[in-house]
């Protein structure tokens, strides 16, 4: 530093701390609550809010008659504020931060973001943070009236604060399941669909949050706080919040990534993250339980994640970003481990098949370590029959990315899994309808038969007589879209090297 | 400091929007960005601004590649879309705070820099008005406060002039020659092509997604137009220099209006001097000898086939 600028930065102030704090914040969070402070939409919704309560708190309290010798009038008058609340709450808050997010990212607007140095996962924290705020605002109007219903009795403070964690839980949940649906990059007409099947999604949550909090106030959680059985229900639903919540988050994040960007990056590690975790906390409960039952549970999501996940990565880009690929590290090693956190349709398909395959591998060594715990054949059941259903699913969508790469060449590569579905169906009906039509008259082949017929099918497993048939099959199917797939599958893992030779591989395969 | 854009191809799926486009330009030049809808401009802007990814070729500023390096190449750019910022419920200081926020510009910087950009885009006096009740001109001064804020010394402009008033598009000339006056590079796309020669110094020519022409505005000028045409009044003997200029070497046409004489002069400005000498060695009292310069309008309808992919 030269002395001239020493003594500059000497004669200038210290910031305070709340000039550090404004310069600590997120800019999009300043920028959301400046906006929803100043909008008319928000004020308008929160003085609506606060008087349907005190309407809804006044009818109740004339129409009911003798009030002070009504035992559960607190908690009834709660309940109905709360579902007042939950209703505005699920509604706006949701609302508000998705449209206006789907509406910035039909625009430039998100594009001018994306040329500053502000991060992606920045602005969907933002996105995230300021609904939270919105929500800790709608929440903090009510909490008068709230409180006001521990003075009519029949409701515990504890019952309270956990009714109200609940609803908090169920308003982020939908926010950020809004900002994720915001962020698909879809056409308008898709938009409107996935807002109503969002909308349907809240409807649901609403019911089911109304479900549990009438229950928690009509048991009471004062008397069960002590439990165990209690706290540990509160983990199952803080875990499966926060995993619901974070994968909501890196999928946003990713969508809203440039494209040149590693999209894949935020996804995979998370995913991979919590299927470590998740398998350490199912493994410690399984044997502290002495039942497979977590093990179960476990292998369930991440199988169906994995279904999801195999679609995808053929639908993923051909080649990674010439960005991405200009940050390898030299070393095999390090950029082998990279590869699996890359976009691109081959590093998808290898994260995938790995992740498929350890899950099996540690649910059956776990089978092979405690035979004699319980739910023995349920574990070994369920992930057999999962593990079969993606089996038949990897090599549908291998076999649509062959097909797409050499006979359907006009559709792009994002639309692939279009194909891989359109493949399943066939797959799974028609042999089914040509046995039918065959055997129609056969009473035999609905007894024995028909089974064999439903080859195509991936979800076929529990037709047990004809296991072994659709193992062959599924193993056959898998060996041919493995070797169809080989040198397109090579080529992009030899590609993915430093920049020259990847630059060199790409443009080989455009012209 | 250097713009380059080499080889530069972006294809969706067959259609082939950018096809080997290459050009430069420096620092303080201002580069008109010139092509009928549909050709390639705004593409060719977007991989420039680091939001879109060319299918191949390499485009570099001041030696950072935008392909390659977009975070680096980020911090030299400023852009500016061919749409206005929509958002509600949020002033002018607000909205410009907000990116010098995302910018990471911190405390009294933040302040300083967004107080000078307002004052230096004229934008002071409405500082606390929301942005949907601006006008568009006002609304473009926002857009180009905004792709000033971290001081960029490369700014790529599409189409900012459209919509704009007589009024605006004056004021967004001037403020664009103070920005070439401070040494940025400026790229620039219009369809109004006579503003656009006003303030360029080069132009890139661009149709179906392939460069027709770049370069300088006066190179441009006399290579797409290969004869000039120059209006001649001379006291008396008018219709006698008519017939004298069909002879004269050349003179590939002459045309007579009663008042003047327009003639199709082949070659450089050489030739037209030699005209001018012949004419007073002649005995002519030329009064008025006048070059009718080609615009960058005639030029843009001489190459293009207005074909749109």
């Amino acid at each position: 530093m030269t002395a001239e600028a020493e003594l500059r930065n000497s004669t200038q102030p210290k910031p305070g701390f709340a000039e550090r704090f404004d310069d600590w914040l997120n800019p999009i969070v300043v920028k959301e609550l400046r906006q929803a402070v100043q909008s008319r939409f928000v004020i308008t919704a929160l003085l609506v809010l606060l008087a349907i309560q005190i309407i809804a708190v006044a009818i109740y309290l004339m129409t009911t008659a003798d009030i002070s010798f009504s035992y559960d009038a607190g908690r009834t008058v709660f309940m109905i504020l709360f579902g007042i609340m939950l209703a505005v709450s699920m509604l706006f808050v949701p609302l508000y931060s998705g449209v206006r997010l789907a509406a910035e990212r039909s625009e430039t607007n998100l594009d001018l973001l994306f040329i500053t140095t502000i991060k992606p996962r920045s602005i969907i924290f933002g996105k995230m943070l300021a609904a939270v705020v919105l929500t800790v605002m709608i929440f903090s109007a009510c909490l008068p009236f709230l409180t006001f219903t521990y003075f009519l009795r029949g409701i515990d403070l504890p019952s309270m604060a956990v009714v109200l964690a609940i609803g908090f839980v169920s308003v982020t949940l939908s926010a950020q399941a809004m900002i994720f649906l915001a962020c698909l990059p879809v056409g308008r007409a898709f938009k409107f669909m996935l807002g109503v099947f969002g909308f349907i999604l809240m409807v649901i949550g609403y019911v089911s949050t109304m479900a549990t909090a009438g229950g928690m106030l009509w048991e009471g959680v004062g008397s069960r706080i002590a439990g165990m059985d209690f706290w540990q229900w509160v983990g199952i639903i803080a875990m499966n919040y926060g995993f619901q919540i974070g994968l909501l988050l890196a999928l946003s994040i990713a969508l809203i990534k440039p494209v040149s960007a590693n999209r894949a990056l935020p996804v995979r590690l998370y995913l991979t993250a919590i299927w470590v975790i998740g398998g350490i906390a199912a493994l410690s409960g399984s044997w502290v339980e002495a039942t497979h039952d977590p093990m179960i549970y476990w292998q369930a999501s991440f199988n169906i994640v994995f279904a999801v996940s195999i679609f995808t990565a053929v639908s993923e880009r051909d080649w990674p970003g010439a960005s991405v690929l200009r940050a390898l590290p030299e070393s095999f090693g390090k950029r082998l481990l990279r590869f699996f956190f890359t976009s691109g349709s081959a590093n998808a398909l290898a994260w995938t098949v790995v992740m498929m395959v350890a899950t099996y591998g540690v649910c059956w060594i776990w089978w092979r370590l405690f035979p004699n715990i319980s739910s023995l054949g349920e574990l070994v059941g369920s992930t057999r029959w999962l593990t079969v259903m993606n089996l038949y699913l990897f090599c549908y969508a291998l076999t649509a990315a062959f097909l797409r790469r050499h006979v359907l060449k006009q559709i792009i590569t994002k639309w692939t899994w279009v194909i891989g579905l359109m493949l399943v169906a066939i797959g799974s009906i028609v042999p089914f309808l040509i046995g039918l039509l065959v055997y129609m008259n056969d009473s035999d082949w609905w007894q024995e038969d028909f089974g064999v017929w439903l080859v195509g099918s991936p979800f076929v497993w529990n037709v047990v007589a004809h296991r072994n048939l659709y193992l062959i099959v599924g193993s056959f199917w898998a060996v041919l879209a493995i070797a169809f797939n080989l040198q397109w599958f090579i080529e992009r893992a030899k590609g993915f090297a430093p920049i020259e030779n990847a630059v060199e591989q790409m443009s080989q395969d455009h012209e | 400091m250097r713009v380059e854009v080499s080889n530069l191809k972006k294809y969706f799926g067959s259609t082939r929007a950018v096809d080997d486009v290459s050009f430069s330009f420096a620092s303080g030049q201002v580069v008109g960005f010139v092509g009928p809808n549909g050709a390639g401009k705004t593409t060719t802007m977007r991989i420039l601004a680091t939001l879109d990814e060319p299918t191949a070729g390499q485009a570099f500023i001041d030696g950072v590649s935008v392909v390659e390096e977009p975070e680096l190449a980020r911090n030299l750019i400023g852009y500016v879309p061919d749409s206005l910022p929509t958002h509600r419920d949020i002033s002018v200081h607000e909205y410009l705070d907000f990116f010098a926020r995302a910018y990471g510009l911190k405390g009294a910087k933040r302040t300083q820099t967004v107080d000078s950009i307002e004052e230096f885009t004229n934008l002071s006096g409405i500082r606390d008005k929301m942005l949907v009740a601006l006008s568009k001109g006002m609304k473009q001064r926002v857009t180009l406060a905004r792709a000033l804020l971290h001081d960029p010394p490369v700014l790529i402009m599409d189409e900012p002039a459209a919509g704009l008033d007589p009024r605006a598009r004056i004021e967004l000339r001037e403020l664009l020659r103070a920005l070439s006056g401070q040494g940025k590079a400026i790229l620039i796309s219009s369809h109004i092509l006579t503003e656009l020669a006003e303030i360029c110094h080069g132009a890139v020519i661009i149709e179906h997604g392939k460069i027709l022409m770049a370069g300088g505005i006066a190179d441009l000028l006399s290579d797409s137009v290969p004869r000039r045409t120059v209006l001649i009044r001379v006291l008396g003997r008018q219709e006698e220099l008519h017939r004298d200029l069909s002879q004269m070497p050349n003179i590939e046409a002459a045309r007579f209006n009663g008042e003047e004489i327009a003639a199709e002069v082949s070659g450089t400005d050489d030739a037209c001097a030699e005209l001018l000498a012949a004419l007073v060695a002649r005995g002519y009292r030329v009064v008025e000898f006048k070059q009718q310069r080609a615009n960058l309008e005639e030029i843009f309808m001489n190459i293009t086939k207005g074909v749109v992919q």
